[in-house]
């Protein structure tokens, strides 16, 4: 390692530049190219960037291990993640350029942080309070006006209330969440609508998150009929992606749709309408299939194996199946498998449809409210291993779409808590796969809003919350200190916090640069000019909630997609996701700081000329 | 020197082709002298910077990846460093070999041995001691050493007090805070301290009769979970079945059945026997027949847990759940022996005859415990038994490798102070302690040395002041941020003058630091050296002596320790004493 030139975080930083114009609601869409094939992939999410991109550094790879273990978990806040882990490694570069050691960068970035989560924590507004502030607004046409006034109605001076304990005392954070966590249902039914939610996270994506609201409540639904459970369960929701339709087409549905092939789609059309009885398998449906971790018998090893043909065994299978499946009054078969075609064309000649490849969450969720056990092999089935009262729907028929002709049936089990569907459709069959990202984005952040009970303020409030609040600490903490014992580790910690509150600013400004209203130079000039306006203040409740309600008013400027439309909408952000991406980022920048240097085993191309032989 | 082998021929297939091809033989290559050569010596003076700046709790990492895509370990662990490490140079390898060795049998002070041997082939070249002369120096020093280190008044070495955890902790909580790839706080790395120590307590039986036999901690990662989720819980954690539900009528005692034969309706054991089968029988449904057959006796006898170590039949599993039963399949062979230690049975071999009823084992009670996304089956103890299970988390794989890895360290290095329950200072302390010493020691001792070992006095005292100063440049390595180690002339504990810190800061009492294994403030009275300069010799003073008297806070493992001290010597000894490299490099 050269000291002050960490190649490491020079590489974090450059592979975070290429996702610079990702970050925020607006993106671009991008093609990645691969030239020895040729092929190429429409991309617009920062992890299916990275993703594609398939970095082969080390250091590209523990930003690609990163950021694939975030999305696991969230499904969304993947290029706040890289973007801030990008510029908190050109924080760490510019520490080392002054010469702070490394031991002293970790410990005041650590406390960095920390401050940022508190932050997070006490300036995040709970679901609650969101519920009153939409009854408020829901009258008056023009929100920024009323802020200043004083709250007439008792719901929305209760509110304002909870927004200075939130806002103001620090301890007081536990106390509202504890009365969160132990709600009545009286409390669950001031949680504001999930549409209204919805449009604050959206960030972009109305359409995908008009779908996600909508899979949401039509679980919520019969959530809160049965446990009164306010939370949206996204594993109970599937995806079906549809080529060839338009995307205004796209819809929920109560139900796992599926597409089905001509021959198929008969017999769908014979069974429609009609509570069903349904098995579920979890392996292949054919004679061959074992179940994982059965080696069998090498034919060479048996002698006076059976002479007669594979063939008739396979035929005898069949028949056994087939009988089995008559008397058990099978008329569904669903399978996480696959199904040789022999048996497909026999069942539907029997008129029992067969559905391949479900996933096995899908599966689950049919066989907790059917009823039905899920089996290794079909010559299993049994009785009590039968569900009922699935019913089957022709949804639509897409034969004019494409070229084989296809159907698409939708198995539900009359809204018991099954599966629900988000079809996605598009024209355009490269976008698909960035539609579908996109609603799961939306679905996982409508999943941790409810789960967190609260929300942030978006747009860049939060951001610059945190920004003030590391530099107050950054100036308060380095004037009073250095009188008492001079020590470095105080001196450094300011200018550390200071770059981490730079590389924050970094964020919104590029948030802003994409959404297309300002040049880099207008969106930092802009970010810093707001900051410096309440930076001279002390903390109190009334102001920074005129930061956030006026970083609100300024949703134009962050999601300007048509910048002549009043805002209307206020923009939150989610609170763990952004707690996390930032932990996860930081985590990042700190095992690449204190690396210095690789081990390349085995024989790999040598491609550097820097490299030391031992 | 080259001598040349009798050339031999030898057949290279070309597995495109069929056609084969002569290629002669080339060869061995022997070298005269390997340490003389400049390019040894260079790969000896990379591989100690590259492990020297890995070593301790401020150290660099390293990524270790095979550049083509395989997955990247950043580390500063030696076993994972060593074991990546391939060199064209023999001497390497033995200095590799004799580390990993050391590190498999005491678990930590693998990069100390390392460096320190290093640092002894480096210094006795530097200071020109003929190789044999420096041999038998470095023997008997190394006695001096280990005879220091077993004497009562030994002043780096303190009692483990097991009436109370406190050293115990410490000691754990050194091990764990020297790796910094796992990026803990104070209070995690605290809390895993504390952890470590109490898994080791429930792994040591109570009131075993003679020989103790000390139980096994089972380690759960769970990724994505702030680090104070840890836990430690007696019994053992497995991953629980997609299929289980709940609980519901399973209370009180559990009777259990381990099976280590492989359930799947083959006959995998069967090796490469023959089997001879009738025409029109079907073996498949024949074995699931006895299968089930196995899983009839069981339902029969009570059994409410059935675990196997490899794969079950779906059929058998349905079947044992419809009757109730908990079925867990493929555990592995790891957590076979623990799983015998907590229920008593043992396992079934085979699937060929009845389950003898002298098989069956039992666990108090079973739980559904869930860490993150993970939901786990807890089984509780019957009796007294030494199993116990620790969950640690962490936010991110690398980092929980990481602390997977210490933990495991942690436990080694606790049971080791049952057989001698001692620690040494950390931080440095007991290598510049040991160093004043010998350095004090050899002085007197010199005329009596060169009798003894036949070398000149001039010698003996060059080799004895290499053996000092690679003490004192391992002390030194623990410092990575530009700054300087000294040691204090009264009881020669190590120091660290951060880059920015002078002498006068240090003198003047201002730093209010504290010496490297935290036993020592630093006062206005004290006299300071810096490492490696020329500073008069003097004995170390008994730490008794020194006010104020802290608890020192770093510890480090006696048997550990003092074995690496043993590798490395002998280890530099062996390098010394190679005349001759013959390399087959065909």
């Amino acid at each position: 390692m050269n000291g002050r030139q960490h190649v490491g975080l020079q590489k974090v930083s450059a592979l975070a530049g290429t996702l610079r114009s990702s970050v925020g609601p607006v993106k671009n869409y991008k093609f990645i190219l691969d030239e020895a094939s040729g092929e190429s992939v429409l991309v617009c999410s920062c992890f299916r960037i990275i993703e594609n991109l398939e970095p082969r550094c080390a250091v590209g790879q523990l930003v690609h291990e990163t950021v694939r273990a975030h999305h696991k978990g969230y499904r969304t806040g993947s290029g706040c993640l890289l973007f801030i882990a990008g510029a908190w490694s050109r924080a760490a570069l510019a520490c080392l350029q002054r010469g702070i050691s490394v031991k002293h960068i970790i410990a005041a970035m650590s406390e960095g942080i920390d401050i940022c989560r508190n932050v997070c924590t006490k300036s995040s507004v709970s679901l609650k309070d969101l519920a009153g502030m939409g009854k408020r607004t829901a009258a008056p046409p023009r929100l920024g006006l009323q802020r200043s006034e004083k709250p007439i109605t008792g719901a929305s001076r209760e509110s304002a209330k909870v927004h200075e304990k939130c806002l103001n005392a620090r301890g007081q954070r536990k106390v509202r969440l504890s009365r969160h966590f132990c709600e009545t249902d009286d409390d669950v039914s001031q949680l504001p609508d999930v549409a209204v939610i919805a449009e604050s996270l959206s960030h972009g994506c109305e359409s995908a998150m008009k779908l996600a609201a909508e899979a949401a409540q039509m679980l919520l639904k019969t959530n809160k009929r049965r446990t009164g459970d306010p939370s949206f369960d996204v594993s109970k929701v599937t995806t079906c992606a549809l080529p060839g339709l338009p995307e205004e087409c796209a819809c929920v549905v109560d139900g796992c749709v599926v597409l089905l092939s001509d021959e198929r789609a008969a017999v769908a059309h014979v069974l429609k309408h009609q509570p069903l009885k349904v098995a579920l398998v979890t392996g292949d449906l054919s004679q061959t299939y074992r179940h994982l971790g059965f080696k069998g018998l090498p034919a060479a090893r048996v002698r006076e194996r059976l002479d007669s043909s594979a063939c008739s065994e396979a035929d005898e299978w069949m028949e056994k199946v087939l009988k089995l499946l008559l008397d058990l009054e099978v008329k569904l078969i669903l399978t996480t498998g696959l199904a040789s075609q022999k048996v497909i064309q026999h069942c539907c000649q029997n008129n029992v449809l067969v559905v391949e490849q479900v996933s096995s969450s899908v599966l689950g969720i049919i066989a907790g409210s059917t009823g039905a056990v899920p089996v290794g092999y079909a010559t299993q089935l049994t009785e009590p291993c039968v569900g009922s009262g699935v019913t089957l729907e022709i949804w639509r028929d897409l034969s004019g779409c494409e070229r084989t002709p296809l159907t698409a049936v939708n198995i539900s089990t009359g809204g018991t808590g099954g599966p629900v569907t988000a079809v996605i459709t598009s024209h355009i069959r490269g976008k698909l796969q960035v539609l579908e990202d996109q609603f799961w984005a939306c679905a996982h952040r409508l999943h941790h809003a409810l789960k967190d009970g609260a929300l942030l303020p978006g747009a860049g409030a939060t951001e610059a919350l945190c920004v003030r609040q590391l530099q107050k600490q950054a100036e308060c903490r380095g004037v009073e200190d250095k009188g008492k014992t001079g020590s470095a580790a105080e001196l450094y910690r300011g200018v550390v916090l200071q770059l981490m509150a730079e590389g924050l600013i970094e964020y919104a400004a590029a948030v802003m640069v994409n959404a297309g209203r300002f040049s880099a130079a207008e969106a930092r000039n802009f970010v810093s000019e707001n900051l410096r306006d309440f930076h001279s203040d002390e903390i109190d409740a009334g102001k920074c909630l005129q930061v956030v309600l006026e970083s609100g008013r300024e949703d134009g400027v962050f999601s300007a997609v048509k910048p002549d439309e009043a805002p209307t909408v206020k923009i939150y952000d989610n609170l763990s996701v952004k707690q996390e991406a930032w932990t996860r980022a930081l985590d990042l920048v700190f095992l690449v700081l204190q690396t210095d240097a690789e081990i390349i085993t085995g024989t790999g191309p040598e491609t550097e000329s820097n490299l030391m032989h031992l | 020197m080259q001598a040349s082998v009798p050339t031999a021929t030898r057949i290279k297939m070309n597995s495109s082709q069929t056609t084969s091809r002569l290629v002669k033989k080339s060869p061995s290559v022997c070298t005269d002298l390997p340490l003389s050569s400049s390019d040894v010596r260079d790969k000896l003076r990379l591989m100690k910077e590259l492990l020297g700046s890995c070593y301790g709790p401020t150290a660099r990492l390293k990524q270790v990846h095979n550049n083509i895509g395989g997955s990247v370990v950043t580390t500063s662990t030696s076993s994972v460093l060593l074991q990546a490490i391939t060199s064209s140079r023999p001497v390497i390898g033995l200095i590799k070999s004799s580390v990993l060795n050391h590190v498999s049998r005491f678990g930590d002070c693998g990069l100390f041995a390392a460096v320190l041997c290093l640092s002894l082939v480096e210094e006795a070249a530097r200071r020109g001691v003929g190789n044999s002369a420096a041999i038998r120096a470095y023997d008997r020093l190394l006695a001096l050493c280990t005879g220091y280190l077993q004497r009562e008044d030994c002043g780096c070495r303190v009692e483990l007090d097991f009436c109370s955890s406190r050293s115990l902790i410490a000691l754990a909580r050194t091990v764990v805070s020297s790796k910094p790839t796992c990026v803990l706080a104070e209070p995690e790395s605290a809390h895993i301290g504390r952890l470590a120590v109490r898994a080791f307590l429930l792994t040591v039986p109570c009131d075993a009769p003679d020989p103790v036999r000390l139980g096994r901690t089972v380690t759960v990662p769970v990724e994505g979970r702030p680090v104070l989720e840890s836990a430690v819980f007696p019994g053992l954690l497995l991953d629980a079945p997609e299929h289980l539900c709940g609980l519901a009528g399973v209370r009180g005692p559990v009777r259990a059945v381990l099976f280590s034969a492989s359930l799947a309706g083959d006959l995998g054991e069967l090796g490469d026997g023959r089997i001879e089968v009738h025409a029109g029988v079907d073996t498949d449904a024949q074995i699931l027949d006895r299968l089930l057959e196995l899983g009839r006796q069981a339902l029969e006898d009570g059994v409410k847990l059935f675990v196997c170590q490899k794969v079950i039949h779906p059929v058998l599993q349905h079947y044992l759940r419809c009757g109730g039963l908990i079925v867990i399949e493929r555990v592995g062979v790891s957590l076979m022996e623990p799983l015998i230690q907590l229920t008593g049975a043992q396992p079934v071999a085979t699937l060929h005859a009845a389950i003898p009823s002298a098989a069956y084992g039992e666990v108090h009670d079973v739980s559904i415990r869930h860490f993150g996304s993970k939901t786990m089956l807890h089984l509780h103890p019957a009796g007294e038994t030494a199993v116990c299970s620790m969950v640690l988390c962490h936010r991110n794989e690398t980092m929980l490798n990481e602390l997977k890895l210490v933990c495991q360290k942690a436990e080694h290095v606790l049971r080791l102070t049952l057989r001698e329950p001692w620690a040494l200072l950390g931080g440095g302390c007991t290598e510049t302690l040991l160093a004043a010493y010998v350095r004090h020691k050899s002085k007197n001792d010199a005329p009596e040395a060169t009798s003894a070992l036949g070398c000149s006095q001039t010698e003996y005292l060059l080799a004895a002041e290499a053996f000092c100063r690679s003490l004192e440049s391992v002390a030194a390595c623990l410092e990575h941020d530009g700054g300087a180690s000294v040691i204090d002339l009264t009881h020669a504990h190590h120091w660290t003058l951060p880059s920015d810190v002078t002498e006068q800061h240090l003198e003047g009492g201002t730093a209010a630091a504290l010496c490297g294994c935290g036993a020592l403030e630093s006062c206005q009275k004290k006299k300071w050296s810096y490492l490696n300069s020329e500073c008069a010799e003097f004995s170390p003073a008994p730490l008794s002596t020194a006010s104020p008297l802290r608890q020192p806070a770093v510890l480090d493992s006696f048997s550990a320790k003092v074995n690496a001290l043993r590798v490395a010597v002998e280890t530099a000894n062996l390098v010394l004493d190679v005349r001759y490299v013959i390399q087959d490099v065909n």
